[in-house]
């Protein structure tokens, strides 16, 4: 008898423990959207990673909010569809022209920062932006004899602002075996160090690049029968120094 | 009766002794006034501070942090020093130097706010000397922070929790101008209280000026160089100083290594002009001499209280202790080029090869090596050099083609294919298969020290690490935790490249405060003449801060030193781009017995490419999140 009653009053506790649910909303916003180049209104592409980035500053939750941000995908568009129901100052950052800019003691002088309602279930916004650098192919690929791949490219300023139009740094064909492509730091995953090409230039030199055709060759002997995924990126000296790429072409070897 | 009797004893046991006093400091902590009644309770204090310190030493590595025993991705490996089988790419930081510094900075602030209760108990210049001494200290860890984020917290006073508002200690980051300008300020409060000498492994005044001639030449150089900007909310800028700020800087830093000048030398015990082997010899006995008058700042160690690993982790292969663990350090071609003294073409690379392109023929790997400036040889170990009373066995392979009409490169200039097998024997590992030369003797295809093409316990790049190797360590010895040398943090060479550098600075900047050009040549001269390097004949030669830049490179190298300068040139982002490091490999020719070098890009391709965000680093997520008002830096 002592025993059911000391089990009865262990069942009755655990019950009654179990009574409070978690009781906030799962995050069931989601944010998708584009950046574009205000001037051909085709997405700005970037890279894996490091390219860039969306900030999200959630002024419902303070007016000093620290910035949760995600990366975009390498065409340039993103999405992310854990997101809290909450309004948010939404900026991206990347290789254009900041939407928010200082001057030299530290005022805004430039806001284009979009506050968002974010709202349960699906948005999409675009950012107009002007990229340090527009890099287009010429023509198509053309494998050589000597198992290596010739491209042609052309480098543009994308923006008419002289504060942003810093020297041309360095001209990449970046080569990779898998359909992701681009610069990366620390562990180059996104290219091949050995057939990838490098143009770099010091001081104002690389400047006399824009506006021609390039041609840019890959390093080394390909090896044959395989698919390989190319693409030009170009940088300046601003800021963080990131690159503007073409798009991805795919090239396969005899 | 009986309880009435119980009732009085009890009362009276209770009431005689209720009167001792409860509110006894806890005996078993020390409390301030232990510390702080005698000298070698302060020196204690100090010595904790000490050990705190964020001194980049042999227990340094950017991967592990500070105060870590296991060095095995050394600093050396990501400035193209070096390359090591552990580190195979550009990289940052990843051990966040930050908490730590605020808890050492909380120390130097106690002592400076309870010593003064207790200076009755002390001679009034001692404890002057020791405020002074704190001011050192702290400016040492809030430049280490500086250097690394850019403008941060500063924080003078010892902060009270719980006793105060939580939000009155959240304190926002300074600007970076106002980061070096506290740093500058606390090292002239250090020269002007601290002493002119003191214990080894303590500051004294010229320790402090010493000191404030490299932070000040960094706050100058960022001013300069630096493209990025970062202001906070309340127009304070976090990440950079403004271009004009330079000249102030760098006249900060040429005046302090000025005062340094006359009471620290260049080490030249067993130094003679003219006489390479001398200047040698000098060159390694610098590290292990105790009484050296170029020892500004030393960290020292204690078997078996405070040890390191430095000889057993890169010690050549053959030289491998009882442990394992070798070579993890091998230097660059590109480092060595640097160096006086070697054949190299007109772009000057090394010239290994004929004016027909064949490769040129030495009987011994030191043949190449003859006339090379003393300073490398102690820096690095040449394949064939003497090391320990051996020779150090560094060879590829052997080339086993003919060799009439001179040989071919083996492979195509700048590739990046592996070694082909045709022609060549090479072996994957320190187990190799002799090979049997022509005239009927074995050989092992690789040397002793390597290089291997699979295990990488070896040279990978045709040289091995010389500096700071303790000759005289026996090889059973050679363990981790096991060594003692002493870290040299400031030596009076580099004041003297400060001294060249900042006053270089200021004649192309236009000052004319004293003759900087004529004082940035003696200065370069006598930092060459000791190396045994090829002297600049006039003034008029320095016409490019790169030649002092290179001189830097080479006097400083491996001493975790060329990180920070490569960084705050801010030319790091362009140099590894990604760059694949050179090395050298000699092959050993089997027909006439000779030997030839073939220079290629590192077999393994590491690519460095180095990320220009990481001129400023990322302030730890979890220092943020803590923090209402800590900014995080851009691209993080």
């Amino acid at each position: 008898m002592n025993k059911l009653l000391y089990f009865i009053s262990i069942i009755s506790l655990s019950a009654v423990s179990c009574s409070k649910l978690d009781n906030y909303p799962m995050p069931n916003a989601a944010l998708s959207g584009r950046v574009i180049d205000a001037g051909t209104k085709n997405t700005v592409q970037t890279e894996i990673g490091s390219g860039t980035r969306v900030k999200l500053e959630e002024i419902s939750w303070s007016d000093n909010p620290t910035p949760f941000y995600f990366y975009s995908m390498q065409d340039g568009t993103f999405n992310n569809t854990k997101l809290f129901v909450s309004t948010n100052k939404i900026s991206v950052e990347g290789a254009f022209v900041p939407l928010v800019q200082y001057d030299n003691s530290g005022n805004i002088t430039v806001d284009q920062r979009q506050t968002v309602d974010l709202h349960k279930g699906a948005q999409d916004i675009v950012f107009e932006v002007e990229p340090l650098l527009r890099v287009e192919w010429v023509g198509d690929p053309v494998t050589n004899a000597d198992s290596t791949i010739t491209v042609k490219a052309k480098v543009t300023r994308g923006t008419s602002n002289p504060n942003f139009q810093n020297d041309v740094s360095d001209i990449y064909l970046f080569l990779n075996t898998v359909p992701y492509v681009g610069s990366s730091t620390g562990n180059n995953d996104y290219f091949d160090p050995r057939y990838s090409y490098t143009m770099s230039f010091s001081g104002s030199d690389g400047n006399a690049q824009l506006g021609q055709t390039i041609t840019l060759t890959t390093e080394g002997k390909l090896p044959p029968k395989r698919s390989y995924w190319l693409r030009v990126g170009a940088r300046t000296t601003y800021g963080l120094k990131q690159c503007n790429y073409t798009d991805i072409k795919k090239v396969t070897l005899p | 009766m009986s309880i009435f009797k119980y009732l009085t004893v009890i009362f009276f046991a209770c009431a005689l002794n209720a009167c001792t006093k409860l509110d006894q400091p806890p005996m078993n902590i020390i409390q301030d006034n232990d510390v702080f009644s005698s000298s070698g309770g302060i020196q204690i204090y100090f010595s904790r501070m000490y050990s705190e310190l964020p001194i980049e030493d042999f227990r340094y590595s950017p991967a592990r942090g500070l105060n870590m025993f296991w060095i095995i991705s050394p600093f050396s490996a990501i400035t193209g020093e070096a390359l090591s089988r552990d580190q195979r790419n550009a990289m940052t930081e990843s051990v966040l130097y930050w908490g730590n510094a605020y808890g050492l900075i909380r120390e130097v602030n106690y002592f400076l706010q309870t010593l003064p209760k207790y200076k009755a108990n002390f001679d009034a210049g001692d404890v002057d000397s020791w405020i002074g001494e704190a001011h050192f200290i702290r400016a040492f860890t809030y430049f280490a922070l500086a250097k690394r984020y850019g403008g941060v917290p500063i924080v003078t006073s010892v902060l009270e929790y719980p006793t105060k508002e939580l939000s009155s200690l959240d304190v926002p980051r300074a600007s970076e101008e106002k980061t070096y300008d506290f740093i500058s300020a606390d090292l002239d409060t250090a020269i002007a209280k601290l002493s002119g000498s003191n214990q080894q492994g303590r500051a004294n005044k010229y320790t402090a000026a010493a000191f404030k001639s490299r932070a000040m030449l960094h706050a100058g150089s960022i001013a300069k160089y630096n493209q990025v900007s970062f202001f906070d909310d309340n127009h304070n800028r976090l990440c950079g100083i403004p271009a004009d700020k330079a000249v102030t800087y760098f006249k900060a830093a040429y005046d302090a290594a000025v005062t340094v000048e006359g009471h620290y030398s260049l080490y030249k015990k067993s130094w003679a002009a003219g006489d390479k082997a001398a200047q040698y010899q000098n060159y390694v006995k610098m590290f292990f001499d105790n009484e050296s008058p170029e020892n500004i700042f030393v960290k020292q160690y204690l078997y078996p209280q405070s040890v390191h690993g430095y000889d057993a982790y890169n010690v050549p292969r053959q030289c491998m202790g009882p442990n394992g663990y070798s070579a993890e350090v091998s230097p660059t071609l590109n480092f060595v080029e640097m160096f006086d003294g070697l054949p190299k073409n007109p772009d000057g690379t090394i010239k290994n090869l004929d004016g027909s392109g064949k490769y040129l023929l030495f009987d011994n790997t030191m043949d190449i090596f003859s006339n090379a400036e003393p300073r490398l040889r102690a820096t690095v170990i040449l394949p064939g050099d003497i090391f320990k009373g051996q020779s150090i066995e560094i060879r590829r392979g052997i080339y086993t083609g003919s060799a009439a009409g001179g040989i071919n490169p083996v492979i195509p200039a700048g590739s990046t294919i592996p070694y082909p097998n045709t022609n060549i024997v090479q072996s994957a590992n320190g187990s190799q298969d002799a090979y049997t030369l022509p005239d009927g003797t074995k050989m092992n295809p690789a040397g002793l020290s390597g290089a291997f093409f699979a295990d990488e316990t070896c040279s990978m790049t045709g040289f091995s690490i010389r500096k700071y190797l303790d000759e005289s360590l026996p090889q059973s010895q050679v363990k981790e935790n096991n060594e003692a040398q002493t870290w040299i943090e400031i030596r009076y060479a580099e004041v003297l490249l400060n001294r060249a550098e900042a006053a270089y600075e200021l004649y192309s900047a236009g000052q004319t405060g004293a003759n900087y050009l004529t004082d940035a040549y003696n200065d370069i001269n006598q930092v060459r003449e000791r190396a045994g390097a090829d002297m600049l004949t006039a003034p008029t030669d320095l016409n490019d801060i790169k030649i002092i830049q290179k001189e830097r490179r080479k006097e400083l190298g491996f001493e975790n030193k060329i990180w920070w300068d490569l960084k705050r040139w801010r030319i790091l982002d362009k140099e590894q781009n990604n760059v694949i490091y050179r090395v050298m490999m000699p092959f050993y020719v089997a027909e006439n017995k000779k030997y030839f070098f073939d220079v290629r890009k590192d077999e393994k391709n590491r690519s460095y490419s180095f990320d220009p965000k990481w001129y400023y680093e990322q302030i730890p997520d979890d220092e943020i999140n803590k923090s209402h008002s800590l900014k995080q830096n851009p691209g993080y």
